[in-house]
């Protein structure tokens, strides 16, 4: 949809900034979107491929620093919705009208401006997000989106990911930081939890990785070992590098190469004679794959293995346009996991460092369909930490106030905590990652 | 030759490669389209500790009696095409039957009338429940379908949000009838459905759904956008504007028929060009696919089901509506390394194993090479791959001294190793992923 042109990004960046952060004809189909086939993301990798850049020694430093901050990322895919998650109680009656048969019943949050909070966000060690909140350790952001929404998933996800409103293909924002300041020969500095690399995480220039699985990550051939087997594995670091006439032969051999420095610097937590280096101090829910994802990062976290951004893909589809009845599960089993998260970090000594920023593409029309609702705008994010201001840092949008397409009025624009984060957390100058971020503005999130 | 096997299909089979390799480019791509006398692919049919497939109840079976289709058809490039509408029309998460019986109606119109095939789909049980259109009735039109229909399936762009509001409002009229023994039954009731006036890209009518797809084929933005799609996923080069043009004026020109498109795609110059340089990515089940098909290998194990998933591709689960992330997005580190680890399953089967004491011990290098790329099918390889394989198969075959308490295995050991490592290499290696 060619509507964000006016206030596209692209068109208000520098030429300069234009050629570091973008390339690419302008976006039409998801693949191309995220994947770069064909013409997408070739500009800026090509341009990337000179890996002899100088990186900022300082920066180098920061990556290397035992008790350097962590930013992780923990997507809820499919467009949460606002009210049933954080639930307008100093407004209920309106709310009840909105979802007659969907609304939740809510205990008002202490501290909460009003709000109440899905009794499934109380699941968990601790008493959940609910727990953490009355902790001091959880920061909401109602009615969060950009100016303007655009109630594709795809082209939300791709604004969320990138940190840009633009149809063209970039990096990610958590890859663009690391290519400002992270290191040239760390892949662990960037990783997504997972099979595949997240759009958030892809990166000009500094080496990234996905990790699955940080205890299997070794290689071996059936049948082969010794000598043969060490000379295979040289070949194929050797077939890693070298020149490549096509951006898709490029990027095989970097995952080649990446996928050998990630098993040489994960060997030494493999499990030996039954010892998990890696086994975590807390329980998590047995059987969800969102919870051992955060263990396996929450393991790697406190190993000396320069980590700075990480992030999640919770479970669920949060796209509930005919089973809103769902989300409170869903919701609930977020809930045990995050909470299960930030015991673990406690637990290791390192939940000091790490800030958890939760977000969803866009929020839901406030008006239920039959048994659910459909995309809308104005949803829901926060951040939680030992270091994360709580609190409620955005306005709820006023129920009876709607836009003309009957969606919330975003109150917070995400590049604004974007840029906060950056600050606050990671000590990012934020116009460096995210253009134009000075006139953004700011909101505390880190205390 | 190569190339167009790889991009029509899922790579040929030896006897394929050995048929067609002297016939020449048109002669290929008129078999490629159309069928007609090719050597069979003599692979045997897939089996599960020695039974066969069952898609319906065994878990992953579904994804092996796919797999099991692409290694051994007669007719590849259907195949190709049914994966490009399960990833076009990307339906997740519903019952099995369901799924296989979209994927049946995929593959009956996987070549033919676009519009035929949308009709299809639309009431198709398993995308009714998915995009929510069932049960979507006049009383509180559900926009799901609507909003993907316009943005993934037809038009990519050209479409407000009143018009996806309006389309929501001519699709009701699905029904769901959840049976207790059974499937669920999906029907139309025309009581459910919102009937007066709605105004679709400037159009107003009394429409009702088939109205809708009419209006969305129609549109001037459906042709470029579909068109463009396909040169994506065949050739992956940006297409050029006039060769957009001409692709959208053939599709509307022969009454939106997708052979048409394919069969000037597949004949293109820029399918062929950078022969040296392959630009696009195996996705995952192409990698496995293909490597069995090549070495003329059948399925003969579950691994291949939850190898594909762990690599990113699990058949019958995409991630979401928009399908998968292709391209370099199947390339990830840790993807990287599970088509590493498949390649020891590879290595595993009857055609790729290398049984002890096997191979000839006095193998010159260059000849333990040839050995290898033919049990893997002979695949494209760069100039640099075949510089490192040759060095490494002469370090492992030749005799020469050894450090102070190394060890080194006897020179048949050796040879059966080098021998294994150089097909592991050829299946694992950044060339074996691109196409």
């Amino acid at each position: 949809m060619a509507r964000h042109t006016a206030c596209d990004d692209f068109h208000r960046t520098s030429e300069a900034v234009r050629r570091e952060y973008l390339g690419g004809p302008p976006l039409t189909r998801r693949q191309v979107l995220a994947a770069g086939i064909g013409a997408g993301l070739t500009l800026y990798t090509a341009r990337a491929m000179p890996v002899t850049r100088v990186f900022e020694a300082a920066a180098a430093d920061a990556a290397a620093a035992p008790n350097a901050p962590v930013l992780v990322s923990v997507f809820l895919p499919g467009g949460v919705d606002l009210l049933d998650t954080l639930v307008p109680l100093h407004d209920y009656g309106r709310y009840a009208d909105l979802h007659k048969d969907l609304k939740v019943e809510a205990s008002p949050l202490e501290g909460g401006a009003g709000l109440g909070l899905n009794p499934q966000l109380s699941r968990g060690v601790g008493g959940g997000i609910r727990g953490l909140f009355e902790r001091g350790r959880v920061g909401f952001l109602p009615g969060i989106d950009y100016p303007d929404p655009d109630l594709s998933h795809f082209h939300s996800r791709h604004f969320w990911e990138t940190g840009l409103i633009t149809d063209r293909s970039a990096p990610g924002w958590l890859g663009r930081w690391l290519d400002r300041t992270g290191s040239p020969d760390n892949p662990l500095q960037g990783i997504s939890m997972g099979y595949g690399l997240s759009p958030l995480m892809r990166s000009g220039r500094a080496p990234v990785a996905a990790v699955a699985s940080p205890g299997d990550a070794g290689f071996w051939i059936r049948d082969v070992w010794g000598e043969p087997f060490d000379e295979a594995m040289k070949t194929y670091e050797k077939l890693g590098h070298g020149p490549a006439g096509s951006h898709a032969l490029r990027s095989s051999r970097t995952a080649a190469r990446l996928a050998k420095q990630v098993a040489d610097r994960l060997e030494p937590y493999a499990e030996k004679d039954g010892k998990d280096p890696l086994a975590s101090p807390v329980p998590y829910p047995a059987e969800s794959d969102f919870g051992k994802r955060l263990r396996y990062l929450a393991a790697m976290i406190s190993k000396p293995l320069g980590i700075r951004v990480a992030d999640v893909q919770a479970d669920g589809n949060f796209d509930t346009h005919d089973s809103q009845k769902e989300l409170s599960g869903m919701l609930g089993d977020v809930s045990e996991c995050l909470a299960a998260f930030q015991a673990d970090l406690e637990a290791r000594g390192v939940s000091g460092r790490v800030i958890t920023l939760v977000w969803s593409e866009f929020g839901r029309r406030p008006e239920q369909n039959g048994s659910g609702t459909d995309h809308g705008a104005g949803g829901v994010a926060w951040v939680q930490g030992d270091r994360a201001l709580a609190g409620v840092h955005s306005e709820y949008p006023d129920l009876n106030r709607l836009d003309d397409h009957d969606n919330l009025k975003v109150t917070i624009d995400f590049r604004r905590v974007y840029a906060s984060l950056l600050e606050q957390h990671l000590g990012t100058d934020a116009a460096s990652v995210i253009p134009g971020a000075g006139r953004l503005g700011r909101v505390s999130l880190v205390r | 030759m190569q190339r167009l096997f790889w991009r029509a299909g899922f790579g040929a089979t030896p006897r394929e490669a050995h048929h067609w390799a002297r016939r020449g480019k048109a002669p290929t791509i008129r078999w490629v389209l159309n069928g007609g006398p090719s050597p069979a692919p003599r692979i045997g049919p897939a089996r599960v500790d020695g039974h066969r497939l069952d898609p319906e109840n065994e878990w992953s079976h579904d994804v092996l009696w796919w797999l099991d289709r692409m290694i051994r058809s007669r007719h590849p490039l259907q195949e190709k095409l049914t994966l490009f509408w399960h990833d076009h029309f990307a339906t997740s998460d519903q019952d099995t039957p369901l799924m296989l019986a979209q994927n049946r109606t995929f593959r009956r119109h996987a070549m033919g009338s676009f519009p035929a095939l949308l009709t299809a789909v639309t009431k198709d049980p398993a995308m009714l429940l998915f995009l929510s259109l069932a049960d979507s009735d006049k009383e509180a039109p559900n926009e799901n379908y609507a909003r993907e229909l316009m943005e993934l399936f037809t038009l990519g762009r050209g479409y407000s949000e009143r018009d996806i509001r309006q389309a929501a409002r001519a699709l009701t009229g699905f029904r769901v009838d959840w049976r207790e023994n059974g499937p669920p039954r999906c029907f139309y009731d025309k009581e459910s459905h919102a009937t007066g006036v709605k105004r679709i890209f400037g159009h107003a009518g009394n429409f009702d759904w088939q109205d809708v797809l009419r209006l969305c084929a129609g549109h001037p933005a459906h042709a470029p956008f579909l068109v463009g799609k396909l040169w994506d996923y065949f050739v992956g080069t940006p297409i050029p504007g006039g060769t957009r043009a001409h692709l959208a004026r053939t599709y509307r020109r022969s009454g939106h028929r997708i052979k048409p498109v394919v069969g000037e795609i597949l004949a293109h110059p820029a399918l062929y060009r950078s022969l040296d340089a392959p630009g696009l990515v195996k996705s995952p089940v192409m990698f496995v696919a293909g490597a069995l098909r090549s070495a003329g290998q059948p399925i003969d194990g579950d691994a291949w089901g939850w190898l594909t998933e762990s690599m990113g591709q699990q058949l019958f689960h995409p991630p979401s509506v928009a399908g998968w992330d292709w391209g370099t997005a199947w390339l990830s580190s840790n993807a990287m390394h599970v088509r590493f680890d498949a390649a020891n399953y590879l290595l595993e089967t009857r055609s790729l194993r290398v049984k002890e004491k096997a191979t000839p011990v006095k193998l010159s290098p260059l000849r333990a090479v040839a050995r290898a790329r033919r049990a893997v099918g002979d695949p494209w390889t760069s100039s640099r791959t075949d510089a490192e394989l040759l060095r490494v198969a002469h370090r492992l075959l030749t005799e020469r001294k050894l450090k102070d308490g190394e060890w080194r295995q006897d020179r048949q050991e050796r040879a059966d190793m080098c021998q294994r490592v150089l097909r592991h290499l050829l299946l694992s290696g950044p060339d074996a992923q691109v196409h």
